[in-house]
């Protein structure tokens, strides 16, 4: 189940899928999809099976399902340039050919400056300088000024909780600030970090069927 | 007699020493061409047992000193399983070299060789090569190395039992196996302490190669154990006291030898002990020491070189010094806690009078009343010679993968000599083909789907020629060879001054820069960490915290748990043998007033109501690794009754279940939670909920060669591909469900950590057992320690979100923003 809420006067839907969607605007944000790390990871001699068809589907139904007319990447599309493998090249591209009618915006981040670009075949707008659209703007690293409504991705937050007794887990979760909201990763293989937040930031958990705001 | 014989007899009598029975019996037996196995206490003489005949053997073959070449070519490959073992090996194995004026070097080659001297090893191989496990493989890595052993005649095996039942002593089966192949010849010789199960060791020492023989040390060792008995009793103990209210007692036998070591069972003890003892005797801070695994690999050797010389009054230290170094002039050994084990205890005591026929004396400190008990059980067990056993590993995969990919890094191999050549191992000895082919297509193609895995190639074939073209690939390979998975670990290292050590992350992360800890005998302040080191400045005062390190600690073997069964029974009856169960009496008194003592067929279940829940503490006295288990267990089947979250605490005598959900239960309900019934699927599910094969998935992982910990200098290329193993197992879970590596992450968790074998045993004997039920108004002697212990697992059937958010409450938010990255 999604959470809906309200930052900067406008309407989100967390969605559990790890992104967001912006209804007024029909806008889907997504942040750090590091497509091709299986294939750089296979490259190096270490097995991983291949996860780009499963996160283009999951990409696929949640723009359908929001009936979005516009995709921002928060950056770090590729993982890396060893990573650009035949397969997952085909599969980006057959899925981009199929959404012309899509507005693809990219944010690059630390990672796509290092792989680069998208083709440009594939119709993404890639935006080096950032991107807004009020009454956001748009990075792959977080931001915190004062005044200002960021969008963020970079460092796959995720909470640590503890239990009465003593252990406990980690969860991947969406962080909002005052000014400054970091999206959980949305590639499948990806890693966390767990961050330490400040009081009055908001904390919303994802489950693999739920959200669930943490400070409620 | 054969001449060489008789110069080497005639070395033995110039040092006023004579051969002893086992000695003569193994160098005959290495002389007619034999392997074997020589098991004895440690300073008895094993080392000459075994050095000696490849030397007879040469100089009989090359009976002219004319002829004799600058320097003979590899012989003898003497293997240590412990890196600081191999200098004194060398040391030992030299001096009748140099005596005898034999033109043989003895060189080393382990993780400390510099590469200078390793590159020139790769040219040409020394006379005796002493090395590790880690470092055989490696050198199995690099191509041409058969040729360089052309003349190799002997293995020897150091300290045979540490290796045996762990994947290290796989990885050593291995090598030997392709070794073998190479040199059919080739004679084995293993060394170890006394085990419950030597047919067994000396099995899997010699593989299919057959014909070996079983030699005893026929040196009877004498023991002498004293227990120290406090004045005033602990009643309620708890892990983290320990026993320092025997500090003025141990520090008056301080004072009383030239050289003790004083070993304690934890890293974190050793620290607690240290600075105890510094604080007491501030005159005696520069002559005493410690020694653990996680200090300074160059203090260590600074301590242990003082050890030797004899220059030094006492070394705190942990396991890390338990194995063979001859340190003679150690006269006392004192053990701080429960030894738990009687086989590590004999070694232990053997670290003093290491000399032949001499008396090896130990010190027991007990950190609290039940380990009084323990201790009286151990000495009725050594009394008795009731030995525990070292099981060996069945087949583990992740070994096998990496050395398939090491095998094809050096010279390559065939298919179906391979596989013969891993079958003739023990622990490969029942290998399917259908695992034996997934292991292939692992190194291969990256698991049994080739669709699931373009791109992947670590092995390549070329007409059954099975070999790594990629020389970035074998350059990770190289860097990960072996099979000692660690926590990740921090550097300590003083600001513009000298590395002092690791810690774990965790216990680091947990500090504010500020904080004031101690590490390695320093009273530390933390500067700030950076770049996984930790910055730390020293201070005058030690306060503050004592690092934790996660596992290492020694479970209560079966066989000790067994006697201490006996030693409480005993109790219930009156019967208080010996000082340590008279001293204990008054504590058991107050367990069975309270409580009760259980007769070895009762199950003893204590169930208290605190401010904080209701808690369980629940004792089949089975050791903790049982216990582990079988708490994981029961917590699933309670908690599939009543939503609940349950965490879980244990240790050698029982486990605690803790709720703040009110769980109530009647014998009927206990009974069905014991039940034999369901037994394998239940444990599977709470493999899932315990998140336990998760967890061994970690070594399994980094063994297999997924994960890359990343070395300095490693480089940007290596560091793209860290990755947790934790991601690797959600991944193989979502997209590769059939990935044998899971299946065994599974197969070890139920085989080791569950030990499933004895599990069984555990519930059967329950099951007979009558249960009782006892509610009781307070924490008695054996909940206490249960209640106050790290909580081991959590097992939960709440919602995810119920549970979220109630665990949300607990949040803690940071005092200022941290740096957006």
């Amino acid at each position: 189940m999604s959470v809906e809420m309200e930052w900067a006067g406008e309407r989100l839907i967390l969605l559990e899928q790890k992104a967001i969607a912006w209804p007024r605007t029909r806008s889907l944000i997504v942040a750090d999809l590091h497509f091709g790390k299986p294939a750089a990871f296979r490259m190096a001699g270490r097995p991983v099976p291949e996860s780009t068809a499963s996160d283009l589907d999951r990409l696929d139904q949640l723009l359908s399902e929001h009936r979005s007319k516009r995709l921002i990447i928060l950056g770090d599309f590729f993982h890396s340039a060893a990573g650009l493998q035949l397969e997952m090249m085909d599969a980006v591209a057959d899925w981009c050919g199929k959404k012309a009618s899509l507005e693809i915006v990219l944010v690059p981040g630390n990672h796509d400056r290092k792989s680069g670009q998208p083709p440009a075949c594939w119709g993404i707008q890639n935006v080096a300088d950032g991107w807004s659209l009020a009454p956001f703007s748009f990075c792959h690293e977080p931001r915190d000024t004062a005044g200002t409504h960021v969008m963020a991705g970079h460092i796959h937050p995720a909470i640590s909780l503890r239990e009465k007794f003593g252990g406990g887990m980690r969860v991947p979760c969406f962080w909002f600030s005052q000014n400054c909201a970091v999206l959980p990763a949305f590639g499948s293989f990806t890693g966390t970090h767990t961050i330490r937040p400040l009081a009055g930031d908001k904390i919303y958990a994802v489950g693999d069927n739920e959200i669930v705001d943490l400070t409620a | 007699m054969s001449t060489g014989e008789k110069k080497f007899l005639r070395w033995f009598k110039e040092h006023g020493w004579k051969l002893f029975k086992f000695q003569r019996q193994a160098w005959h037996a290495a002389l007619t061409g034999g392997s074997g196995l020589i098991h004895s206490p440690t300073g008895t003489g094993k080392t000459y047992a075994v050095s000696i005949p490849p030397l007879i053997e040469w100089l009989n073959e090359n009976p002219k000193a004319t002829d004799w070449p600058k320097t003979v070519p590899l012989r003898v490959l003497w293997i240590t399983p412990l890196r600081a073992l191999a200098n004194d090996s060398a040391q030992s194995i030299m001096a009748p070299i140099t005596d005898l004026g034999l033109p043989w070097n003895v060189e080393l080659r382990t993780g400390d060789t510099s590469s200078a001297a390793r590159a020139k090893q790769r040219e040409r191989l020394p006379s005796v090569l002493v090395t590790t496990p880690e470092s055989l493989s490696l050198l199995l890595s690099y191509p041409g190395t058969r040729e360089k052993m052309e003349s190799l005649r002997t293995i020897v095996v150091d300290e045979w039992h540490e290796l045996l039942g762990t994947k290290r002593g796989i990885q050593t089966e291995l090598c030997l196996a392709r070794l073998r192949t190479w040199f059919p010849n080739l004679k084995t010789w293993g060394l170890s302490a006394t085990l419950g199960n030597l047919e067994e060791a000396l099995h899997v020492l010699a593989g299919k190669a057959g014909a070996a023989q079983l030699i005893s040390g026929d040196l009877k060792k004498r023991i002498e154990v004293e227990t120290l008995i406090p004045v005033d009793i602990e009643k309620f103990p708890w892990a983290g006291h320990l026993g320092l209210n025997l500090l003025p007692a141990v520090i008056e036998r301080l004072e009383q030898a030239k050289t003790t070591l004083l070993f304690t069972n934890t890293r974190s003890q050793t620290e607690i002990w240290f600075r105890a003892l510094v604080e007491a005797r501030p005159d005696w801070a520069a002559d005493i020491a410690l020694h653990h695994g996680s200090i300074d690999r160059q203090v260590r050797q600074e301590v242990e070189a003082r050890l030797r010389a004899g220059t030094i009054r006492c070394v705190v230290c942990t396991a890390s010094l338990d194995l063979g170094v001859d340190f003679s002039p150690v006269e006392q050994v004192i053990q701080i806690g429960a030894p738990k084990g009687v086989a590590r205890m004999l070694q232990r005591a053997g670290r003093s009078g290491h000399q032949p026929g001499a008396v090896s004396r130990i010190v027991c400190a007990p950190a609290h009343a039940l380990e009084l008990v323990e201790f009286s059980a151990v000495r009725a067990a050594i009394a008795a010679r009731e030995l525990e056993s070292r099981i060996p590993l069945e087949r583990p995969l992740d070994v096998l993968v990496q050395h398939l990919v090491t095998v094809a890094l050096g010279s390559g191999f065939s298919e179906d000599a391979m596989l013969a050549e891993v079958r003739a191992s023990h622990a490969y000895r029942n290998l399917t083909y259908t695992e034996w082919k997934w292991c292939l297509d692992f190194v291969t193609r990256g698991g049994a789907t080739l669709k699931a895995y373009p791109q992947f190639s670590r092995v390549r074939i070329c007409e059954d020629d099975f070999t790594v073209p990629d020389a970035f690939i074998a350059k990770l390979h190289r860097m990960s060879i072996g099979t000692i998975t660690s926590d990740s670990a921090m550097a300590v290292r003083v600001l513009r001054g000298p590395m002092l050590g690791t810690i774990e992350e965790s216990f680091i992360g947990r500090l504010k820069p500020g904080a004031k800890f101690s590490f390695a005998g320093h009273a530390l302040e933390l500067i700030r960490v950076r770049d996984m080191t930790a910055y730390v400045r020293r201070t005058k005062k030690f306060s503050g915290v004592v690092p934790q390190w996660l596992g290492g600690r020694m479970p209560l073997s079966s066989q000790l748990a067994k006697v201490v069964r006996r030693k409480l029974s005993e109790a219930r009856h009156g019967k208080f043998i010996g000082r340590e169960m008279q001293a204990v009496k008054p504590v058991l008194a107050i367990q069975n007033s309270w409580s009760r003592i259980p007769e070895p067929d009762e199950l003893l279940i204590e169930r208290v109501q605190m401010r904080d829940g209701v808690h369980h503490f629940i004792f089949p006295f089975a050791g903790r690794l049982v216990h582990e288990g079988l708490a994981a267990l029961v917590a699933y089947r309670v908690s599939k009754q009543i939503p609940a979250t349950i965490a879980i605490t244990l240790n050698d005598y029982g486990f605690a279940l803790l709720s703040g959900t009110p769980i109530e239960l009647r014998e009927a309900d206990w009974q069905k939670a014991f039940s034999p019934e369901n037994l394998l699927e239940d444990l599977l599910a709470c493999l899932n909920s315990a998140e336990l094969a998760r967890r061994q998935f970690r070594e399994i992982a980094r063994i297999a060669g997924l994960v890359f910990q990343g070395y300095p200098g490693s480089g940007k290329s290596a560091r793209q591909l860290q990755s947790s193993s934790g991601l690797f197992y959600d991944v193989f879970t979502r997209y590769d469900p059939e990935n044998l590596l899971l299946d065994q992450a599974r197969r070890e968790v139920l085989e080791r950590q569950l030990e499933i074998s004895r599990l069984g045993a555990t519930i059967g004997e329950v099951t007979a057992m009558k249960i009782v039920l006892v509610e009781t108004e307070r924490l008695t002697p054996l909940a206490f320690p249960l209640w106050a212990s790290f909580v081991h697992a959590n097992v939960t059937s709440e919602k995810w979100s119920e549970r979220v958010k109630r665990m949300a409450l607990q949040l803690e938010t940071a005092a200022a923003r941290e740096k957006m990255r």
